[in-house]
């Protein structure tokens, strides 16, 4: 079994828990004021319940019962050097941050500009004083994608600054799903700068997917995830994003592993039945889909081991990157890596560093 | 070849396009197609459960082109490829190869055809 500490560990999933007091001021006008005069912070609003974005369901730490230093939401936010401090705690070399906060966009259906000024400053926000290559420290863009032209600016920002390696894509309301044609001049100017996209679920009104009342976080934090992440890889796949995109790295993170065999073996016998439909296909979407890249977390452990091992197999550990979600409450150290039996060396050494290092360019 | 091994169908006057003629031949039943003019013959069992596949519709293929980012893809017929489809779930396979149009592991047997003195015949073989 290796040691995480004596190999390259790259963590593709790093939650920067940023909060709109940190990036209000990089943000553009009007929000800029409008927030700063909205007095929300002094009304005792807190990032996880915000006037700005919807907030999520159910009380994440289990009202109490998990405790962690470093897992807590920080009421002034993170800076560089909880970032530093936690990668030293768990032993990884590289991060790429996802912005916390703006996995609650999908929350948002109104025409307004508050994602796109949101996006803006956390770029801004994040080059000055969080990422920083020579540490390890790399970002993923969040595109506001409700708004074409907006994700384009962002990608404009982006073009020449190393820190950004990817884009994000909140796989939580989006609507139409991803795979529509509206999304098309993103993916054109991802693959021009070799940028892959990580579709990423979100945990805004996690109760109101699909169908809204659940009650506990317990339901929703099973079903929520999945089922955001389904309906945009189903989407992705039947509109023939990768055709249309052949040099384009599709990620889809945060939902573990185990329902992308489900899902494939699915998506596969409904286009043996309907193969017209998805016309821009030159082989079965289940095909696709295991060309994705998949980020492990939260991996399902406890899962039998013979599952895990079948979908180890059918998606690849080629595509499979490590991910820690860290700090949030059910993050994965790498030590969910490199404690699986069925793995070679080589195997964990790919899922913990090497595939990331091709997928990113780092 | 004797006129033993192979099977007649019928008059090929009778078939219009995307017509076909169901027949025995040796223990399996054989669908004998006519699409775009040419006669083809293909094992009417589908490979998915078992269901009549030959009995299906005989059509055009739909396919996509697609003319650039944010650009709609263009669906239409194409004539120079016909499908049958099963009639039991919808497993359609190109009629000129047999092939499942979405996974090409999925073949439907082929036979031959001849058409002799205006009477189509299948091949027994
Ligand atoms: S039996 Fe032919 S499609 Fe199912």
């Amino acid at each position: 079994m290796i040691d995480p500490s004596e190999h390259l560990v790259v963590d593709c999933d790093w939650h920067y828990a940023d909060t709109f007091e940190q990036v209000a001021p990089y943000m553009p006008e009007p929000w800029k004021t409008k927030f700063q005069k909205s007095g929300w912070g002094g009304t005792g609003v807190k990032q996880n319940l915000s006037a700005f974005f919807p907030a999520s369901t159910g009380n994440r730490f289990n009202y109490g019962k998990i405790e962690r230093e470093f897992s807590e939401y920080p009421d002034g936010g993170d800076d560089k050097q909880d970032v530093v401090e936690g990668m030293d705690h768990l032993d990884i070399d590289v991060t790429l941050q996802i912005s916390h906060l703006i996995l609650a966009m999908g929350g948002i259906s109104a025409d307004d500009r508050r994602v796109e000024s949101f996006v803006k400053g956390y770029i801004d926000y994040m080059l000055e004083e969080v990422l920083d290559p020579d540490e390890g420290i790399y970002g993923l863009a969040p595109m506001p994608y409700h708004d074409i032209d907006a994700s384009i600016d962002v990608l404009d920002r982006i073009e020449d600054e190393e820190a950004f390696v990817g884009v994000v894509m909140v796989t939580a309301g989006a609507s139409p799903p991803l795979g529509n044609r509206k999304y098309d001049p993103i993916y054109e100017r991802c693959e021009e700068e070799g940028y892959p996209v990580v579709y990423h679920t979100g945990g805004s009104g996690l109760d109101d997917y699909v169908r809204a009342g659940y009650q506990d976080m317990i339901e929703t934090h099973t079903l929520g995830f999945l089922e955001s992440n389904m309906s945009q890889i189903v989407s992705v796949a039947c509109q023939g994003v990768a055709e249309k995109f052949p040099d384009l790295e599709i990620v889809f993170m945060e939902s573990g592993v185990t329902y992308i065999p489900g899902l494939v073996s699915r998506i596969n016998e409904e286009y043996l039945k309907r193969s017209e439909e998805a016309p821009m296909l030159e082989k079965k979407p289940g095909d696709y889909i295991t060309d994705f890249y998949f980020g492990t977390q939260p991996l399902e452990v406890s899962a039998r081991p013979d599952l895990l091992e079948l979908c180890f197999d059918m998606i690849g550990t080629d595509r499979m990157l490590y991910a820690s979600d860290y700090p949030h409450w059910d993050f994965d150290s790498p030590s969910v890596i490199t404690d699986l039996p069925m793995l070679s060396d080589e195997d964990r050494k790919n899922i913990l560093g090497q595939n990331a290092v091709e997928v990113f360019d780092l | 070849m004797s006129a033993d091994d192979r099977v007649e169908v019928g008059p090929a006057s009778e078939f219009e396009d995307g017509d076909a003629a169901i027949v025995q031949v040796g223990r399996v039943d054989v669908g004998v197609i006519k699409a775009d003019g040419e006669f083809y013959a293909l094992r009417n069992e589908c490979p998915h459960d078992g269901g009549p596949v030959c009995e299906g519709k005989v059509e055009p293929r739909l396919v996509g082109e697609w003319g650039g980012p944010g650009e709609r893809v263009d669906q239409h017929y194409d004539d120079d490829q016909c499908i049958v489809s099963c009639p039991w779930h919808g497993w359609s396979f190109d009629v000129e190869t047999g092939e499942h149009i979405g996974d090409d592991r999925y073949i439907l047997p082929m036979y031959d055809v001849v058409v002799e003195d205006g009477l189509v015949y299948v091949n027994d073989e």
